[in-house]
């Protein structure tokens, strides 16, 4: 980072949109800066295209992604699943009324409360990865529909979640018939790629592996395994190259396709679908010529909307509504910390204060992480529908 | 939601048309709602279980309250652990007893199955017999148990399930405290669960009463919408001769009141106790 010229290669899109600055400005002065602006029409739009990209597929919104009650509301009523992970996404469903048959509770490591809990909210489809976790709902079997989780690890992937959980391939046999014995049914299996996956050809690949797995125990079990849990791991388009969701799928449809037609199959979808939905806008608060560079000081930051640029190593584009010849820039956040840099060594045309400058992609992971640090407000999560608006 | 689907099993659910919505409320963890079903009349759920209807809660309040109440043959005093929406009360109440004491949660309970719920209680809680008490049933029968205070002749724990608000009218301790609620022929039956899909429940309770009474037994009634064949309700007493109350003598007495029961009869009584050779051996194997 000691030359001057540009390390941060994200996109960053620089031209003046004299609407779209109107708008964002109107909201600023209604609600504050900084804020998170949630375009349900957006939402529906990604949701509908990943439904037609996997056709058959049933989809669970993953919860964590981005816990808001205005985002459970859009997946509600497009008919979509939840995919929750403790009791305080299940509040959040609660809040909308979502059947627990509409939802699945993923995370493999639980305590007896949260199984508990789960069960009192409706949730009976239970993940697994070992037999300690398996002898936990010994109590509960005569409700529950366990699926057993796979670890598959990704070298494509940008989050490696198969470190943390998943049982190896070949464990799954002996785990099938400890259920069996201790009165489980596991009803399927479930895997998780990794996350913004570059390709699919890990899913393929777990997809045929799982199929193998299933098959064997099939010929033997008196209870058939019929569920497969494809996970997520389908990206959102940081590089703003256009992403195509349908040729993205295409390897997991004809993967899919030939599995048996009485299977269900079943994928937990968050970052594709909420990314692209949310936008951040922040206002440079302040400016500073330090060691050759052109600091910006906004007031947001990786504590707050911008934390998954720390969690979840995500990169998100930026958009100014300024033209110019490109200074290298460092644009930090409005925090004490050092650490608070959105951007380091960025090249881009100069900004004043009161400027806005916007995060792209930043649905997912982004509010979901955040801090309290520095007792800092959060941005707040305002909700628009682009296609009302452009109806009116 | 224009459908409720039952969240109790993974793999088999049963749904019902919500063709009104009278009432519903969610707090934090609990989501009750009352609605119309063309079927089945007025349906009450909590937590995406079904706990009463009006079509068919009279085979499980008639089972609950009349069973042990003309078995014992000589009840003053009942006590009622939950059963808000009043229809054990409704079924007590038609005996010639002295008090019933209704231990309820939840005073609210109370006021919506009053207003939503009307023909479960068709009037009980406007009787002078009743002594309702708002208060933990569990906190309510360790205290009584620890007091001076007058025993009772019948204990009927109308609960929900043992997961959710429910659990702890389930724990052993619960037992052992309501045993010492009760006068020395007294009798508790409890709800318990429908052992076709539950034989967990049914074999924990066993566990749990038998170091507490002389005579644990089970005894059961169908409830169509306890979706799974027959329900099983927990009998404990320490009164031998309860369990072999004659024929002869139930006739009678029944002559005497006015009980007008849809399922509830003499032979019903004596035929309850005999077990399905599957519940019978979950029992011998707990």
């Amino acid at each position: 980072m000691n030359t001057i010229g540009g390390h941060d290669t994200r996109p960053l899109r620089c031209a003046p949109d004299s609407t779209l600055e109107a708008f964002y400005r109107a909201l600023i002065a209604q609600h504050g800066s900084p804020l998170l602006v949630f375009d349900k029409a957006i939402l529906r739009q990604k949701f509908r295209a990943l439904q037609s990209a996997l056709p058959g597929v049933e989809l669970y919104y993953a919860v964590k992604a981005h816990p808001d009650q205005h985002i459970i509301e859009v997946i509600n009523q497009l008919g979509g699943g939840f995919d929750v992970a403790s009791a305080g996404e299940m509040d959040l469903l609660l809040e909308h009324k979502v059947s627990g048959r509409r939802t699945i509770h993923t995370h493999p490591i639980k305590k007896d409360q949260e199984i508990r809990d789960a069960l009192r909210f409706g949730a009976t489809t239970f993940v697994v990865d070992n037999l300690h976790e398996l002898r936990k709902l010994v109590p509960y079997r005569s409700r529950v529909g366990v699926l057993l989780r796979v670890s598959f690890r990704s070298s494509s992937a940008k989050v490696d979640l198969s470190k943390k959980f998943g049982c190896a391939p070949n464990e799954v046999f002996d785990l099938v018939s400890n259920a069996e014995a201790l009165g489980i049914h596991i009803k399927g299996l479930s895997f998780h790629v990794g996350s913004q996956c570059l390709d699919a050809s890990k899913h393929v690949e777990a997809i045929n592996e799982c199929a193998n797995l299933i098959k064997t125990i099939n010929q033997g079990a008196s209870r058939p395994l019929s569920v497969l849990d494809i996970g997520g791991g389908f990206p959102a388009d940081y590089e703003l190259t256009g992403l195509d969701i349908d040729a993205f799928c295409a390897p997991i449809r004809s993967a899919l396709a030939s599995l048996p037609s009485d299977w269900h199959i079943i994928a937990e979808p968050g970052r594709y679908l909420i990314a692209p939905a949310v936008t951040s806008i922040t206002t440079v608060t302040g400016l500073s010529r330090r060691g050759g560079y052109q600091w910006y000081y906004l007031d947001d930051g990786v504590y707050g909307s911008f934390s998954g640029q720390i969690f979840d190593h995500a990169v998100y584009p930026l958009q100014i509504f300024k033209t110019g010849a490109p200074v290298a820039s460092i644009i930090a956040g409005p925090t004490c910390d050092s650490i608070d840099v959105i951007a380091e060594d960025i090249l881009m045309p100069e900004l004043e204060i009161g400027d806005l400058v916007m995060g792209l992609q930043m649905g997912a992971y982004t509010a979901a992480t955040k801090t309290r640090f520095n007792s800092i407000p959060d941005a707040k999560l305002i909700v628009v529908d682009s296609r009302e608006q452009s109806a009116k | 939601m224009k459908h409720f689907k039952e969240t109790l099993y993974d793999a088999v659910c049963q749904e019902y048309r919500v063709d009104k919505l009278y009432f519903e409320s969610k707090t934090e963890h609990q989501h009750l709602m009352i609605f119309h079903n063309a079927q089945l009349g007025r349906v009450m759920t909590l937590d995406g279980v079904v706990q009463t209807t009006e079509a068919d809660e009279f085979i499980y309040h008639e089972m609950l309250a009349h069973v042990p109440i003309l078995a014992h043959g000589k009840v003053k005093r009942v006590l009622i652990i939950g059963g808000g929406d009043g229809g054990m009360l409704r079924e007590v109440l038609k005996h010639p007893i002295e008090q019933v004491t209704q231990v309820e949660i939840d005073q609210a309970v109370v006021d919506m199955a009053i207003e939503h719920l009307p023909n479960h209680s068709a009037g009980a809680y406007d009787d002078p017999r009743l002594n309702l008490v708002i208060a933990n049933g569990f906190d309510f029968v360790k205290n009584t148990a620890n007091s001076r205070d007058s025993k009772f002749d019948v204990i009927i724990s109308d609960s929900t399930d043992p997961i959710g608000p429910g659990e702890v009218l389930f724990s052993e301790d619960f037992y052992a405290y309501a045993k010492a609620c009760l006068n020395d022929n007294g009798i508790l039956v409890t709800q318990n669960g429908v052992p076709f899909f539950q034989e967990d429940e049914v074999q924990n309770t066993a566990r749990r009463m038998q170091p507490h009474f002389k005579d644990r037994r089970f005894y059961c009634a169908p409830i169509p919408t306890y979706y799974g064949g027959f329900m099983t309700f927990a009998w404990g007493t320490d009164n031998l001769n309860a369990i072999s109350v004659s024929p002869e003598t139930l006739e009678k007495q029944l002559e005497q009141l006015n009980l007008a029961t849809r399922y509830y009869n003499a032979g019903i009584h004596q035929a309850a106790f005999a077990l399905p050779e599957y519940i019978r051996s979950a029992v011998a194997r707990a």
